[in-house]
């Protein structure tokens, strides 16, 4: 569907619009005008017609016009006994010499009777000036309909644009908004009621949708608070009832079951819960943290597992990569990020990390791209492996969108590359 | 040794008791904040495990309380709130350390024993199970006065198993421990099996009086 602005589509409907209505105007205007301009021409033939009869009678010289001269009248006598005297005013075109042309005249036949004898009488009178008039008629409807739509696109054009300005300055606000982000909607309350109008349906709106998010986000919150104490005390009972030395060996088997899937239920909790956190902003304080070193300490600490298992990871340091933000933050991000790869790579399988100023990139091997709308998303899986939280990926994303001066990217380039890049803000 | 415990949740409470108990502990226990009040200031203990959020007031402001009477004892805050400045601020106030719920016990174990190790501050800081010692200060262990060389997650390893001699500690307990969060999956476990092989080859090898041993492919126990 081809969109217009506000603007071009009431143009082009007033345009539209404006020509049907001259066009109308135009054929009443001009059936009226020269309904009046053929009255007063008949009126003036009829005024000759009373004229000449009458002369007729007092000079009988004038009878004998028998040709359209400079008289514009010609007098033919008519045999015969008796003759309708009826007049009759219709159009027609005459040859005139003066003119050498023809030309479109009005004329007007009588019959009279001048003594005994019958005369036809014709008179003409030119007509040339009705289609002048026609066409200066048509010109100037022609002026006035570029008149009237060229004003009207100028018109159209200050006054939407005034009047809509306040509409474009909400929608720009609207644009810069985010749900959770506890800015106020600052309202600028247009003079326009029906911008006011919205202003005020929007900020309810808001109102209503931060309410909404912010209890949300405070229920699983609490939830997973809650759920810590009663989680506490299960594992930790077990592992009491674990150190008991008379349990036999399937016992202690079974009671390990329960402890693990127990131990899950930990995990994903935690997870949620730092999710959580991550999105009530409540890790504020933050500082320049080199990405550089950073990798170096987790490597360290990964390093026994990368070891386990047979994996090799390539480090290619090409500068510095340091970015304003939660130490803390950042360690999770790079570990998750990490921990990703190694997970997911197998035994003797490579992964490939590169820092340069403004781009962090991991890089594990694999056959196919991931699903690019799934990998960020809560609980999603690859499949493999029942021990994931599924959150690992949420948690880094959530970090990056925390903060506008880093954006996360994932392509498939013979393999899985997450990468982190600077970005500049706008 | 005397160990106060000022938790609410009276399960909890109970399982922390016996848990201390069990490694030779005198446990005291409190459930609320007059309580908790009462003890800190008509007792001593040698470490006390504060919860934060109890009913009648704050653990934090119990914890200056301590601080202000000036007797020598750990404080351990224990808590359900993992935020940092909830740490932070408990950590300035001098609390000696911080778990946080959900624990494990061979855990709580091993924070309890070293905070009340550094709270000893003319004692011998080192740790004696055997003819193995180990120095948390310097991160040396030496096994029949010659010293043998671990790396950090090893020293880490074997200091979990000192700290809860003779228990079981399941592997995931151990996995935490030693590797933290990081440690997120099915092969992380035989990944433990790994590292605690490798210890124990070094602990043969310096003639250690006691050994790691796999109960029953659940957890590992040293005797």
């Amino acid at each position: 569907m081809q969109r217009r602005s506000l603007k071009n589509y009431t143009l082009r409907y007033l345009v539209v619009a404006i020509l049907a209505i001259i066009g109308v105007w135009a054929a009443a205007f001009y059936l009226v005008v020269i309904e009046e301009v053929y009255d007063n021409i008949d009126d003036g033939l009829k005024d000759s017609r009373h004229r000449i009869i009458s002369e007729a009678g007092s000079d009988p010289e004038i009878l004998n016009t028998g040709e359209f001269g400079i008289t514009q009248f010609k007098i033919t006598g008519l045999p015969g006994a008796h003759h309708d005297t009826k007049t009759q005013i219709y159009n027609s075109e005459l040859y005139l010499p003066q003119q050498d042309d023809k030309t479109s005249v009005r004329i007007l036949e009588t019959i009279f009777k001048n003594g005994r004898q019958y005369y036809r009488l014709e008179i003409y009178t030119s007509t040339v000036e009705e289609d002048d008039l026609l066409e200066d008629l048509l010109i100037a409807l022609a002026a006035l309909y570029v008149a009237l739509v060229v004003s009207i696109v100028m018109l159209n054009h200050f006054i939407l644009r005034k009047a809509w300005k306040p509409f474009y300055k909400i929608l720009d606000k609207l644009g810069g908004y985010r749900l959770g982000s506890s800015r106020k909607f600052d309202r600028s309350d247009p003079r326009i009621i029906e911008f006011n109008n919205l202003e005020e349906a929007l900020e309810a709106m808001m109102e209503r949708n931060e309410t909404i998010y912010s209890r949300q986000k405070q229920f699983i919150e609490n939830a997973s608070h809650e759920l810590q104490t009663p989680l506490a005390i299960a594992a930790n009972k077990l592992e009491l009832l674990m150190e008991n030395e008379q349990l036999t060996e399937d016992q202690l088997h079974k009671i390990e079951e329960v402890n693990n899937t127990l131990h899950r239920l930990k995990r994903i909790n935690k997870s949620l819960l730092t999710i959580s956190k991550i999105e009530n902003k409540q890790f504020q304080t933050t500082e320049t943290i080199c990405f550089n070193v950073l990798l170096t300490q987790l490597l360290e600490e990964y390093a026994s597992l990368v070891q386990f298992k047979e994996i090799r990871i390539t480090l290619e340091d090409r500068g510095t990569f340091e970015v304003n933000m939660n130490r803390d933050l950042a360690t999770v991000l790079v570990s998750n990020l990490l921990k990703n790869a190694i997970v997911h790579s197998g035994k003797g399988r490579l992964v490939e990390i590169s820092i340069a100023p403004g781009s962090f990139l991991i890089k594990n091997e694999g056959d196919s791209p991931l699903n690019t709308a799934l990998i960020f998303e809560r609980f999603h899986k690859g499949g493999q492996n029942e021990h994931s939280t599924g959150l690992g990926l949420s948690i880094v994303q959530s970090i990056c969108n925390l903060y506008d001066n880093i954006l996360l990217k994932y392509d498939f380039r013979n393999g899985h590359c997450f990468e982190i890049i600077m970005h500049k803000p706008v | 040794m005397k160990v106060l415990v000022i938790e609410d949740e009276s399960e909890l409470q109970g399982v922390i008791r016996d848990a201390l108990s069990k490694e030779g502990y005198l446990t005291e226990t409190a459930g609320n904040f007059d309580q908790a009040l009462d003890k800190i200031i008509s007792y001593e203990y040698d470490c006390i495990l504060l919860d934060i959020m109890l009913p009648g007031g704050s653990g934090l402001e119990l914890l200056s309380e301590i601080k202000k009477s000036n007797k020598k004892q750990a404080v351990i805050i224990i808590s359900a709130k993992d935020s940092v400045e909830d740490k932070v601020s408990g950590l300035d106030m001098g609390a000696d350390d911080y778990l946080t719920k959900p624990f494990h016990l061979a855990e709580l174990n091993a924070r309890v024993k070293s905070a009340i190790r550094r709270q000893n501050q003319h004692g011998d800081h080192k740790l004696h199970w055997r003819n193995i010692i180990l120095d948390p200060d310097n991160r040396t262990v030496f096994i029949n006065q010659e010293e043998i060389s671990l790396n950090r997650k090893e020293f880490d390893l074997l200091y979990y198993f000192i700290t809860n001699p003779e228990r079981l500690i399941n592997k995931t307990s151990i996995a935490e421990y030693v590797w933290g969060d990081y440690m997120e999956q099915a092969s992380s476990l035989d990944f433990v099996y790994s590292q605690i092989k490798n210890l124990r080859k070094k602990l043969t090898a310096a003639g250690a009086d006691g050994d790691i041993q796999s109960v029953y492919g659940v957890g590992y126990k040293i005797s």
